[in-house]
């Protein structure tokens, strides 16, 4: 029986081997390009859900408090700027205007850890792709999954606020996860295209905190969009709008609260289209020179 | 392709251009300043560049289930040939095309992370090297048992002595089941009972259940036991490629498995002087490429000292190819002028078995070095073509010392 049961799964194993013969012939040729390949992608699931376990684990071992310092950071920045912002709009400190910038915080943080990371995700994981072949673009989408887990324990903040405020729930709310998924968008495609650059000239890692901090103040984070166009000349409105994160941000706070958090839907959907078209661009950049990634690092 | 070709590679070539004007890193702020106006000056310039190519226009093809061992020098190419074929890194004209799943180990414990526990980098380390989480979990067990860590699983790697930070590191890479592996000269690591074990897997793996690898290392015993194929590398070309008896004997032959007469480089900075020139030679002058097991041999080193030298010593190591220290000798201390000088060390008592060492030496003044050497001088011990002259000496394989002991025997009835 036992010969038996050997002999067909000996059988079963060399036609499942012919199969795949048939399957995965892989060519290499010269070139330093390669192309986006979702099956690539699924292929090595199981390393890229590592690589972010990875990066999890370890960002929170032997830390005594462990994952409550994600909440930390957010509710710090929260409280400081809400409580600026109301100073200068004259405004109580009440819990409805903390919510306010709470979302666009959460939201900015989102954007700003996933642009930095994903910048920074090539160099540091040199040490895997100089001895193993993987699709390299594994590599920054780990790092967005491990972005995305603290944004959702910091979504607890806005949560307990929201609370607070008594602030009541419209049906647009279903659109939030559209806008956070924007946000990703826009970090990724941005922070694409400063990975590959940062291969060759490290000057990267020293200009993004500066793209970052100056894009704070560029984004309707602490003040709303209305407060910034008022404020501008007509022809600056553009240029503001042409800020991939102001539709993102915009478009967060109408799922959350409705009512004129969106100037003018013109100006939101350009925003938006920019947002694309820097996804776009970081990934053809990206795979234009990956394969050439490990003879600059 | 022919019918059976697992891997067929035509014309491949790599080069890299280095750059000659590149601007050294500094540690001052000056410097750095000064740097950073130079590397500017220099994208806007074109810059001037030197081709090297590391391989060029290689061809071959593998047969599935052929064992291939890739040898050749330091800067032959083989590293390179690897990366390409591991998709590594591109090339820069050729074209390969293989069939399957391949899997890479061009080190053990890529991707390891310190404060992972054991479990966590079997896992990680398992995706990297291409496993599904299926496949890590059914051969979860046999890797831990194969690595001998049982007790340390949710322990810290960091924690780990370098043993068992290397057992369980290769644990997890021999339990890939690729249809096509690629292995550097990673078993040059952990101790000779470990190293045995993975060779015995590797073999296992390869012809047991038909798997084709491709294997570099420096050490040709263990290429012509694990391997039935041998593909020669010289100068990033390929020299030859066939039967690996056939193709360690050229590579043996061809004297560039080892030298009798050493340049050493230049230390960058000077002070009391340097050994220039190192001689391998048996003990009545004649040089030696290799030595054949059980014979004396001499080292004789030519160095220059520049000025005054008080209390100079010079120190000779043996080191075997798994980096282990085997003997450390040193001369007498004195005080030199300068001049030209010779000293030689004769190694007439102790008899190692075959393989390739390397020699490290190192000049000091006053206890202090000023100049250091490894990684330069190889001797390699060898009995092919001929057997030990030395009666005593039965089995070359079973051990690194083979001095006889002193032997006392007689009849008792």
């Amino acid at each position: 029986m036992n010969i038996f049961r050997a002999l067909t799964f000996q059988s079963f194993k060399r036609f499942n081997f012919s199969i795949s013969l048939k399957q995965d012939k892989v060519i290499i040729n010269a070139g330093l390009g390669s192309s986006f390949s979702l099956k690539e992608i699924l292929r090595y699931k199981s390393l890229l859900n590592n690589l972010a376990k990875r990066d999890f684990l370890v960002r929170y071992k032997q830390a005594f408090a462990g994952i409550v310092w994600a909440l930390v950071k957010p509710t710090i920045s929260i409280l400081v700027f809400g409580y600026i912002s109301s100073k200068i709009n004259n405004a109580e400190s009440t819990a409805t205007n903390f919510v306010y910038v709470a979302s666009a915080m959460l939201l900015w943080q989102l954007f700003s850890s996933i642009f930095s990371d994903v910048s920074n995700s090539i160099i540091n994981n040199a040490n895997l792709f100089s001895k193993v072949y993987f699709p390299k673009i594994i590599i920054p989408i780990s790092t967005i999954l491990v972005c995305l887990v603290d944004f959702l324990i910091s979504l607890v903040i806005l949560i307990v606020l929201f609370i607070v405020a008594g602030q009541s729930i419209h049906w647009h709310i279903l659109l939030a996860p559209l806008f956070i998924l924007l946000t990703i968008i826009n970090g990724f495609g941005i922070g694409l295209y400063f990975a590959t650059i940062n291969v060759k000239f490290r000057d990267v890692k020293f200009i993004v905190p500066v793209i970052l901090q100056f894009g704070m103040y560029a984004s309707p984070v602490i003040f709303s969009t209305n407060y910034y166009l008022e404020r501008m000349p007509n022809w600056l409105h553009w240029l503001f709008c042409l800020n991939p994160m102001v539709g993102a941000i915009d478009g967060f706070k109408y799922a959350l609260f409705g009512g004129n958090a969106i100037y003018d839907w013109s100006y939101f959907i350009v925003s938006i289209c920019v947002s694309f078209l820097f996804l776009i661009i970081g990934i053809k950049y990206f795979f234009k020179f990956e394969r050439s990634f490990v003879d600059y690092i | 392709m022919s019918s059976n070709a697992i891997i067929k590679v035509e014309g491949l070539s790599k080069q890299y251009i280095l750059n000659k004007n590149a601007v050294q890193q500094s540690d001052t702020l000056y410097g750095n300043l000064i740097n950073g106006a130079k590397n500017l000056r220099n994208i806007v310039r074109k810059k001037e560049t030197e081709d090297f190519w590391a391989l060029k226009d290689v061809s071959f093809e593998i047969n599935q289930g052929d064992r291939v061992g890739v040898i050749g020098r330091n800067g032959a190419g083989k590293s390179t040939l690897l990366k390409i074929l591991s998709r590594i890194t591109p090339p820069t004209s050729g074209k390969i095309e293989y069939i399957g799943r391949m899997a890479s180990l061009l080190e053990v414990g890529t991707g390891f992370h310190g404060d992972l526990s054991g479990r966590e980098n079997i896992y990680l380390n398992g995706s990297i090297l291409g496993m599904s989480k299926h496949e890590i979990d059914k051969k979860f067990d046999e890797i831990v048992a194969f690595s001998e860590i049982e007790k340390f699983l949710d322990t810290p790697v960091k924690r780990y002595s370098s043993g068992m930070y290397v057992r369980l590191a290769f644990a997890v890479a021999a339990h890939l089941e690729p249809e096509i592996l690629i292995v550097d000269e990673v078993l040059a690591v952990g101790d000779a009972a470990f190293q045995k074990k993975c060779i015995g897997k590797m073999n296992d793996v390869s012809k047991g259940e038909g798997r084709t690898i491709l294997f570099v290392s420096h050490n040709m015993q263990a290429i012509q036991k694990l391997c039935n194929k041998g593909l020669y590398l010289n100068k990033g070309t390929m020299h030859s490629y066939g039967e690996i008896d056939d193709i360690v004997g050229h590579y043996l032959q061809s004297g560039e498995a080892s030298q009798s007469e050493f340049k050493l480089p230049q230390p960058q900075e000077l002070s009391y002087g340097y050994a220039h020139t190192v001689f391998i030679e048996d003990m009545k002058g004649n040089s030696l490429v290799e030595i054949p097991v059980g014979d004396d041999w001499r080292a004789r080193i030519v160095f220059t000292i520049l000025k005054p030298t008080p209390h100079f010593i010079m120190g000779f190591g043996i080191v075997s190819s798994f980096e282990q220290a085997i003997r450390t000798s040193w001369s007498a201390p004195d005080d030199l002028v300068a001049g030209e000088y010779e000293m030689t060390f004769d190694n007439t008592d102790l008899m190692l078995t075959t393989g390739v060492y390397s020699i490290v030496i190192g000049l000091s003044s006053e206890q202090r070095a000023f100049q250091y050497v490894d990684n330069v001088v190889s001797i390699s011990i060898s009995d092919v073509g001929e057997t030990s002259q030395n009666k005593r000496i039965v089995n070359t394989q079973s051990g690194l010392i083979l001095n006889p002991m002193p032997v006392k025997f007689k009849k008792l009835s």
